[in-house]
């Protein structure tokens, strides 16, 4: 699989977040030569929440009390699990969904959707989105996601997309948005991933990201 | 001017291709136009220098031609956006995907114009198992011979070695001016063996993991690399020995070199078992199937353009030190180990935003010029298409 990285807008002190930024943010991609809009893509993420059987006794304090589910774009047949506290993946058929369902020993609690717009450049591919809380389509944040598609490792494309990333803000403080892009940081490595990038670094990129999405849009209301 | 037909994509390839073919033809037809005209304004010049009666006259001839002249290059320009457009010029080899295994006509650094790309590569292997054909069939010949014949003394059968088969210049044309060698002259008397060079260049690049195979050994294993992408589990490939994937080193005909997330290349040696090189690719490590050859093309750019420099610099190696070629394009391709990592020489970057190809790449130009000196030759430059101060 090719290496990833994933960004989301930090708006600036005391600006809310519209769908005008998504759209300004789009323009910059756009205004890059070369770079050619390739479709739309949508990516879904699940709170779970453990759910008693016994309403009576403590939960047992093995197990994960919460559950991240992600559907990604580029898999459409899987379907993945983090585990924050433990700092575990599971990788899973799509239909463990309906499992889950029936299951009922966790219970969805409030769903995101990512869906934006995906554009080629070259070598690299980029997919910005509105980060959408389920029940009510209320914009939480905006997120960005770069694919290198030459490389696999996750050590040989580091300065790659550092120098990316540096001219990404660059374009985009000059288009002068209203915020600027953060990318985010994992340690990898507590979650028992290796160099090479597999769709569970991205599940774990899209935890944190959200984490990092949610503090920020609340800090914002 | 004939209408133009447009072929789209949407028209079957024969069509397509045959357009291409038409289209280098009028090309052809209106350089040679082109170079007639030029001839012809240089002819008034000087008929009018030593004539000057008739300098009026000349000047008139000039003019009209100028004007000849002038439509011609404009037609050539709008062929060549046509071709260029419909992805002759570029070179491109993409076998990935491509209806009927058709190509568009590919013209070669050399000005060879092929009109199915994939024909050269049948042709160089016909070529080589018709040798390995003649060969058996003449072993089998003096065999026999020998058998049912035995008074029968013929020196040139029975006295020669059973590999000599002398077999006449074949047509390589990304090959300059070079003596025809017959395979198996004892090559440590010329030229370093294979064994050696392939050895001294795994000492000298660590980091470059380097197998050979035959020619069939390798289409088999191209074609197992792109079942094996799909499982992220897999980190590098298992083999890891230098030594004889092949049997021997008498029938190696690829090269492939590993640099672990970095890149793979394919290097072919022409004639199988030689120590000379044929042609070199560039590919993801994480690409596969049988479009991975030497003149097979990448599907990232960056390795496109990499691969282009590629074949300037084999063409270099071979004409300026032919007897040591391969070990310089191996030390050359081991230095693009840091592909992803070294900055540009010239502005200290490592992406640049390249203009005409509106691209974002690394530097993809390592300067392969070799110094006076034999030794220590390190290809430590690097610069992007952009930055690069050489004429190439």
């Amino acid at each position: 699989m090719t290496v990833k990285w994933l960004m989301h807008f930090q708006p600036n002190q005391g600006t809310t977040l519209t769908s005008q930024v998504m759209a300004e943010a789009c323009a910059v991609a756009e205004s890059f030569p070369g770079v050619s809009r390739d479709g739309r893509w949508r990516s879904a993420m699940t709170f779970y929440r453990a759910v008693p059987r016994d309403q009576s006794l403590p939960a047992p304090s093995d197990l994960p009390r919460d559950l991240i589910g992600i559907s990604l774009h580029d898999l459409p047949n899987e379907y993945l699990f983090v585990m924050r506290s433990q700092r575990l993946i599971l990788r899973a058929h799509s239909s463990v969904q309906t499992v889950m369902d029936k299951l009922q020993s966790y219970k969805g609690r409030f769903f995101i959707n990512f869906e934006g717009l995906q554009y080629k450049w070259g070598d690299f591919k980029l997919r910005i989105g509105k980060c959408l809380y389920n029940p009510n389509e209320a914009l939480r944040g905006i997120v960005m996601e770069v694919e290198y598609l030459p490389l696999s490792s996750m050590d040989k494309s580091q300065r790659v997309m550092e120098e990316f990333y540096e001219i990404w803000r660059e374009a985009v403080a000059s288009k002068l948005l209203a915020g600027q892009f953060i990318n985010t940081e994992v340690n990898f490595v507590e979650y028992g991933l290796g160099d090479s990038y597999t769709p569970q670094h991205t599940a774990v990129l899209y935890g944190m990201c959200v984490v990092q999405v949610i503090a920020s849009s609340n800090k914002n209301q | 001017m004939e209408p133009q037909q447009q072929a789209g994509s949407g028209d079957a390839p024969p069509k397509q291709v045959a357009q291409a073919m038409d289209r280098l033809g009028r090309a052809a037809r209106l350089i040679a136009e082109i170079r007639l005209g030029a001839d012809r304004i240089l002819e008034a010049l000087l008929v009018s220098n030593e004539n000057p009666r008739l300098s009026e006259k000349a000047a008139e001839l000039t003019l009209g031609e100028e004007d000849a002249m002038r439509r011609h290059f404009l037609d050539l320009r709008t062929v060549g956006k046509q071709l260029e457009d419909s992805g002759v010029l570029s070179g491109a080899l993409r076998s990935r995907g491509n209806s009927w295994g058709l190509h568009m006509p590919l013209v070669c650094p050399d000005g060879a114009v092929v009109a199915y790309a994939w024909k050269r590569q049948l042709a160089g292997q016909a070529g080589a198992s018709a040798v390995d054909r003649a060969r058996l069939a003449l072993k089998a010949f003096s065999d026999q011979k020998r058998r049912f014949f035995p008074q029968l003394e013929d020196d040139q059968l029975n006295r020669s070695n059973n590999d000599t088969i002398k077999f006449p210049p074949t047509k390589r044309p990304r090959l300059l001016h070079r003596p025809t060698q017959s395979p198996n002259i004892d090559s440590t008397e010329q030229k370093p063996m294979l064994a050696d060079i392939l050895k001294s260049i795994q000492t000298e690049a660590p980091g470059v993991t380097i197998s050979t195979y035959q020619r069939l050994e390798w289409s088999k294993r191209a074609e197992s690399l792109a079942s094996t992408m799909n499982d992220s589990s897999l980190d590098q490939p298992k083999e890891q020995i230098l030594s004889n994937l092949s049997g021997s080193f008498n029938e190696v005909a690829v090269i492939e070199l590993v640099a672990s997330g970095v890149f793979r290349v394919l290097v072919s040696l022409h004639p199988a078992g030689s120590t000379d090189p044929d042609a070199v690719a560039f590919f993801s490590p994480n690409e596969g199937g049988s479009y991975l050859h030497s003149r097979g093309m990448s599907v990232h750019h960056v390795f496109k353009h990499v691969t282009e420099y590629a074949d300037k610099a084999l063409q270099y190696f071979q004409s300026s030190d032919p007897n040591k070629a391969l070990s310089h394009l191996l030390s050359w391709i081991c230095s693009h180990q840091s592909l992803f990592t070294k900055n540009c020489s010239k502005c200290s970057k490592l992406l640049a935003m390249d203009k005409s190809l509106a691209l974002l790449l690394p530097p993809v130009h390592r300067p392969y010029l070799l110094n006076s000196k034999d030794h220590d030759q390190d290809f430590a430059t690097a610069y992007h298409i952009g930055c690069s101060s050489y004429d190439v």
